[in-house]
């Protein structure tokens, strides 16, 4: 007797059908359990783009499947097309999703520490296959993922589907674009080099001027011999100590796989589940004013998810990866890296991240506890409450031209002050070390890095007579330095008379010393002089 | 709809043929992505030697007699000065451990130089992080295959040393004088920047009013010449009282030729 008895129902399927409409029936089988609820032939209808069938088999998978029980079964025909919703909350969705695979990657081969960060970055991208791409494609979709949250938010505002009953869609999704931008920002810390650093030191610094307000301050002057005592915690947690080191890292590092991600997910689970609980809100005019018809869609309106939504939502991800992947390869868009990080030499013009530069251009319009604490958080305070305190009834462009005007102003705003962020606004630094900046940028490779290392021949060479010089490379290099010149005695009256020398000494058997010289007329006619040293290697490989 | 799934389709098929593409790319990428660093790397440390490191090995890294040993020399390469001090690592893993670690003992072929050389790391003490140690190291080893291939350089034509007894030629002391302020050529090294010529003005060493009368009287059987010429070769052979030795750079006898040492002997004995 035996023991158990084996028996395999694939085998009498066989015996009583043959062996290939057996084998059929099974795959068939499979795929139904794999897409909760389609069988091939229900599939291949939907390519072939039939009508459904009464009773409809594709919104079996709604019902039956973990993946899409979420999703509505259908929508109303006038939300598919692009316009109200621009597909920017679905695009949010997947660049989530796309952070979190490539992140996923070069978490593998990155160690949080100030001794071997900037280490695995040039492992990353010299020794891990498809390091460098992925690497590209991570900082790409952080960018391009502010960009859409924060287009997102705007629409939602523009079409005013913040209002009732969607307040609480609204703060959730106010929540996520702060996250965003703040998952986007941490992560910025993390390969250790001088972008790195001296971009979340002026975040950090914002933060430090939180103030300690009365009476706290007089409670920390006595006890702590503090008076700012809130500000100078802040300061430490967020760089670990006075300066940043090992902790701050460390800290920063978990915020963005760790902590960021985790209130993320669960706000998205939030924002998603509102989305749907209230539905996918009609174009403004569509509605008579203060009705809500999201959830009630005649039959004849009706946009079944499976297979209209579904090809549409993965066309858009097919587009946006293709242009990404294209973006990284073809279109040569990399994601910088300067030099390891060095506390003691501040970059010429430091800036912070492109969606934080207007927070750099409010700072330059005075007091850093004003315009970096209190006036960021007016702006996010605004955002929240928004929707409990602008409760006008009406969805309708022609009714909401306030707030319609308020939002066009806010985002020239925006706008103006991302420019005055920039070092072109204000900024005050010396010309001679301006122009020599401009050929040799301590952010990019710039000109001199760039000119092919034989064209730079040994010699002494005077800016002015560019035309004279032996090489092609040389003559557009001094041509741009004489350029430099020009524009440094036009814009600042302390620099008269400017004259630029630069000297290629060959150093070692593959290295060169290039000296920019720079010597001026100050307005008391008393002699200015500026030199910089630049070594250049024939490997270097900076490209263009 | 079967438009976008046919769009859609391809991208998908454009995206994966791109990444394919890439792919297979990517070892020679990663190699030229490797030489291209090592190459940055060996700027990097081109700038650290030259604020760190010339001042005691020669801005060429040729070495000072009696300060530091040369770094471009072959036997530094080729082993045989490791193994007169028994080291048993490759070339690299020296120059690594002596940058950041320091010497706190001379090995017996440079017994008689008097500096010590310094940890350079932070993780001992010293003041480079640890990536700009590896920069320096990048850079002694850019080195080798110079050092290897052919005799050291030959130093400063006709440098002067620091042999005291080496014969000097004629002096011509306005040439001194143009050299002491830097001017002209050779005039790399204005003496004026830190000696003034004023009686009581300490710039950064002492001031060298009336040095013609005083290098007579300092040393019991040196001609006035003769104390100047040690001064500047030797600086720390004798330093004034309340100045550290060591304040003055200990490298001119490797930079200055002979004429140049005598110009400014002449000029200096014009000062009386």
């Amino acid at each position: 007797m035996a023991l158990f008895k084996l028996h395999l129902p694939i085998l009498d399927d066989i015996k009583s059908k043959g062996l290939k409409p057996a084998m059929l029936a099974k795959v068939d089988d499979a795929v139904v359990r794999i897409t909760a609820g389609l069988n091939i032939g229900d599939i291949r209808s939907v390519l072939r783009g039939d009508t459904a069938p009464r009773p409809n088999p594709r919104v079996k998978p709604h019902a039956d499947g973990f993946w899409l029980h979420m999703k509505p079964t259908y929508y109303h025909n006038l939300v598919t097309p692009l316009y109200p919703e621009f597909r920017l909350g679905w695009l949010s969705l997947y660049f989530m999703v796309f952070e979190t695979l490539t992140g996923v990657f070069l978490m593998v081969f990155y160690t949080p520490s100030p001794l071997v960060a900037y280490e695995n970055m040039l492992n990353i991208m010299s020794n891990v296959p498809l390091g460098l791409f992925m690497r590209d494609l991570h900082k790409l979709g952080a960018e391009w993922m502010v960009l859409v949250v924060a287009l997102h938010a705007l629409r939602t505002f523009l079409t005013g589907n913040y209002k009732k009953p969607r307040q609480f869609t609204w703060f959730s999704g106010v929540i996520l674009l702060i996250l965003t931008i703040f998952l986007s920002f941490s992560g910025y810390l993390l390969p250790w080099d001088q972008l790195s650093v001296w971009a979340v030191t002026i975040g950090v610094s914002m933060a430090e001027a939180t103030p300690t307000p009365w009476p706290l301050n007089l409670l920390g002057e006595k006890y702590l011999g503090d008076p700012s005592f809130i500000g100078t915690a802040i300061n430490n947690i967020m760089r670990g100590g006075p300066q940043f080191n090992a902790s701050g890292l460390l800290r920063w590092y978990l915020l963005h796989v760790i902590g960021l991600p985790l209130i993320a997910f669960i706000f998205i689970g939030v924002h998603y589940y509102k989305v749907i609980i209230h539905g996918h809100s009609l174009p403004p005019e569509a509605e008579k004013v203060g009705e809500d018809s999201a959830k009630r869609v005649p039959l004849d309106q009706r946009t079944y998810f499976m297979p209209d939504i579904l090809t549409r939502e993965l066309f858009y991800v097919a587009l946006i990866t293709f242009f990404a992947v294209f973006m990284v390869t073809a279109g040569g868009y990399h994601a910088p890296l300067e030099p390891h990080a060095d506390p003691l030499v501040t970059p010429l013009h430091t800036t912070a991240p492109w969606y934080f530069l207007w927070l750099q251009g409010m700072l330059k319009l005075g007091d850093k506890v004003i315009w970096g604490v209190v006036a960021p958080g007016v702006i996010v305070g605004t955002l929240i409450v928004l929707p409990y305190v602008e409760v006008g009834p009406s969805r309708r462009y022609a009714d909401r031209r306030v707030g319609l005007s308020a939002a066009a102003l806010v985002v020239v705003a925006l706008s103006m002050l991302t420019f005055m962020g920039t070092p072109w606004y204000a900024v005050s630094s010396s010309a001679d070390q301006e122009v020599v900046a401009a050929l040799v940028p301590q952010t990019h490779p710039g000109p001199l890095r760039t000119t092919p290392y034989d064209e730079l021949q040994v010699g002494a060479y005077d800016a002015a007579d560019w035309q004279s010089a032996p090489t092609p490379g040389l003559k557009n290099l001094l041509r741009q330095y004489e350029i430099e010149l020009n524009a440094a005695e036009a814009r600042d009256a302390m620099f008269l008379d400017g004259h630029g020398r630069m000297t290629i000494e060959q150093w070692q058997g593959n290295l060169k010393k290039i000296t920019f010289d720079v010597t001026w007329t100050k307005p008391d006619g008393k002699p200015g002089e500026f030199t910089q040293t630049v070594y250049l290697g024939a490997d270097s490989n900076y490209g263009d | 709809m079967t438009v976008r799934v046919v769009i859609g389709t391809i991208l998908i098929a454009a995206t994966m043929a791109i990444v394919a593409f890439v792919m297979v790319n990517e070892p020679a990428r990663m190699s030229s992505f490797e030489s291209g660093f090592t190459g940055r790397s060996v700027e990097a440390g081109a700038a650290l030697f030259d604020t760190n490191c010339a001042i005691c090995h020669g801005v060429a890294g040729q070495g000072i007699e009696n300060v530091a040993p040369a770094l471009n020399a072959a036997d530094l390469f080729d082993g045989s000065r490791l193994k007169s001090f028994g080291w048993s690592g490759t070339v690299k893993d020296y120059v690594r451990a002596a940058i950041a670690g320091g010497r706190p003992r001379a090995s017996a072929a440079f017994a008689g130089y008097p500096n010590r050389m310094p940890t350079w790391s932070q993780q001992y003490g010293g003041p480079l992080r640890p990536d700009q140690i590896e920069y320096l190291v990048d850079f002694v080893m850019n080195w080798q295959t110079a050092a290897l291939a052919q005799a050291p350089p030959p130093p400063v034509v006709d440098a002067v040393g620091t042999d005291l007894n080496t014969a000097l030629p004629a002096g011509d002391a306005a040439r001194g004088d143009l050299l002491f302020h830097g001017k002209g050529p050779g005039g790399q090294f204005p003496c004026s920047a830190c000696h003034s010529l004023q009686a009581g003005q300490t710039l950064v060493g002492p001031s060298l009013a009336g040095i013609a009368t005083s290098a007579a009287a300092r040393k019991p059987d040196y001609p006035a010449e003769k104390y100047l010429h040690e001064s500047v070769v030797l600086p720390n052979a004798y330093v004034v009282e309340t100045f550290n030795p060591g304040l003055m750079p200990q490298t001119f006898g490797a930079q200055m030729t002979r004429q140049d040492m005598a110009d400014i002997i002449a000029f200096l004995l014009t000062q009386k």
